[in-house]
């Protein structure tokens, strides 16, 4: 089926692109690959008067190495940074995030970082075409009068599902938000909101253009880890991200994060108080998965294509296995 | 709805067509232009029907926007004969009986192109990860598999799968 009418601006700079937005606010979404927006224009999940194509806006693409860090434009795509040399050489983690993510004749080269990270949280009730939904009623979120995943709920519980955001969140990575009046920075941490309805600490009227990642002070031990359906193509059921540095042996800096689960990912700040300044063991591969569970069960809902159940479950697989790796206790 | 224009080159033709600006690509080489080889399996992106190269990299028309192609070079499966002879891509898969229904066909020998040009000699692995994205119905790939495995050989005459494999 045809998508909804709207029509397409492909401005040459960024701040012909702020000022349309400006104007526009929520009316006007950004195309970056269009691998998740089109899709949900297709479903009438939103019917836009115009579309900014970032397609002519060179500034917002490309990736620079400052001595500190690594700058990742938001516009860059997934393959380009799959394929940079100092992603590979300071950030492999991301490449592995990258490479689990969708599949490579989808997102690769179209998907960009900036679209991974605000790709629109996703719940069983609200990803379906326009004639599923009026049959099985229209969320909360889409102006119906409940949400259909949990009774009663006033907040949308959908789910953040970006490969690369617990990835960036493990990084302490720093977000730029461009706007008219100027830009503002906020940690990626800080970025989700937790609330599926307005998921972003972003305005209509704003930009993410620049994903910052500060270059590791140690060599840096990693892991990502997913689960979901299907090796490729599937969005992950759940998944985590583990960054650590190990000094002399004991942990320096360590970062948990779990995601895919509610409408924000969780840091498992419990796990980096209690490892950090020890020397890796087998129990916190324990420890973890029960935080992992634990802090999942608080926030995730019958809302995916496998019951809460076994994502919860599974949050203490990929905690688990995620401590593992980047520990390297196996 | 005001047309916008649209430039672009087809199988090394230059094109330049009026089109709604949401009109997707697959729509417009289909519909404007009868290069019916690009299909329409799932609409969302996942099947890789729709598969067609822009720049030489596998993208998804039925996800892109028309305008989104301006200034770009596509080629899509009516591209790759040449001469009248079919590319070694297409051959490998005709000679290796990877073709039943031959819905999935012209997606899965544009991403075999695009993975041949990029890494002439994937592993097992990479092929895999390559055509994740493409889905058959009718095959369960493995001939598929085999013919680009082949395909990445050099390999287009003489081309049997055993049947024993």
């Amino acid at each position: 089926m045809r998508l909804p009418q709207f029509d397409y601006h492909a401005p040459e700079t960024l701040e012909k692109a702020l000022k349309l937005k400006g104007e526009l606010g929520a009316a006007a979404p950004i195309l970056a690959g269009g691998t998740d927006l089109i899709v949900n224009l297709r479903h009438r999940l939103l019917s836009p008067a115009v579309v900014i194509s970032l397609k002519n806006i060179n500034e917002i693409r490309g990736i620079e190495i400052k001595p500190d860090a690594l700058v990742i434009r938001a516009g860059t795509s997934l393959a380009e940074t799959a394929g940079n040399a100092a992603v590979r050489e300071h950030l492999p983690i991301l490449i592995r995030a990258i490479e689990s993510l969708g599949a490579t004749g989808i997102q690769h080269y179209r998907g960009t970082i900036g679209g991974n990270l605000c790709l629109t949280p996703r719940c069983l009730f609200y990803n379906q075409s326009h004639f599923w939904r009026t049959g099985k009623g229209i969320c909360r979120r889409t102006g119906g009068p409940e949400c259909l995943a949990l009774e009663g709920s006033v907040s949308c519980q959908s789910v953040c599902s970006g490969d690369t955001v617990p990835v960036f969140v493990a990084l302490s990575a720093q977000l730029t938000i461009a706007g008219l009046g100027g830009t503002r920075t906020v940690p990626a941490a800080k970025f989700y909101t937790g609330k599926g309805e307005s998921p972003f600490n972003m305005a209509p009227e704003e930009i993410l253009t620049e994903i910052r990642v500060p270059i590791p002070w140690g060599p840096l031990s990693w892991s990502y880890q997913r689960i979901s359906i299907r090796s490729a193509v599937d969005f992950p059921l759940i998944n985590a991200a583990c960054t650590a540095i190990l000094d002399k042996e004991t942990i320096g800096s360590f970062r948990l994060v779990v995601s895919a689960a509610g409408p924000a990912p969780v840091i498992l700040r419990e796990a980096e108080t209690a490892f950090r300044g020890k020397k890796p063991e087998p129990e916190m591969v324990r420890m973890a998965g029960e935080m992992g569970m634990k802090a999942v069960e608080g926030i995730s809902v019958e809302n995916a294509s496998a019951s809460k159940a076994y994502r919860v479950k599974m949050a203490g697989v990929v905690a688990r296995r995620a401590v593992l790796e980047a520990l390297k206790l196996s | 709805m005001k047309k916008q224009m649209l430039s672009m080159t087809v199988n090394g033709d230059e094109v330049d067509l009026a089109v709604v600006p949401h009109a997707t690509l697959l729509e417009v080489l289909r519909l404007d232009l009868g290069l019916l080889g690009v299909k329409e399996g799932c609409s969302e992106g996942v099947c890789g029907a729709c598969t067609v190269l822009m720049n030489g990299d596998p993208i998804r028309a039925c996800l892109t926007p028309a305008l989104e192609a301006d200034g770009t070079e596509i080629l899509t499966i009516e591209g790759m004969a040449s001469g009248g002879k079919l590319h070694p891509v297409q051959q490998a898969f005709v000679q290796g009986g990877a073709i039943q229904c031959g819905f999935c066909t012209p997606g899965m020998i544009l991403s075999t192109k695009s993975l041949l040009d990029r890494n002439p000699r994937p592993t097992d692995e990479e092929i895999k990860t390559a055509l994740a994205g493409n889905f058959c119905r009718c095959t369960g790939y493995a001939k598929i598999l085999h013919a680009v495995r082949v395909a990445a050989e050099g390999g287009s005459a003489n081309v049997g799968v055993n049947r024993k494999e």
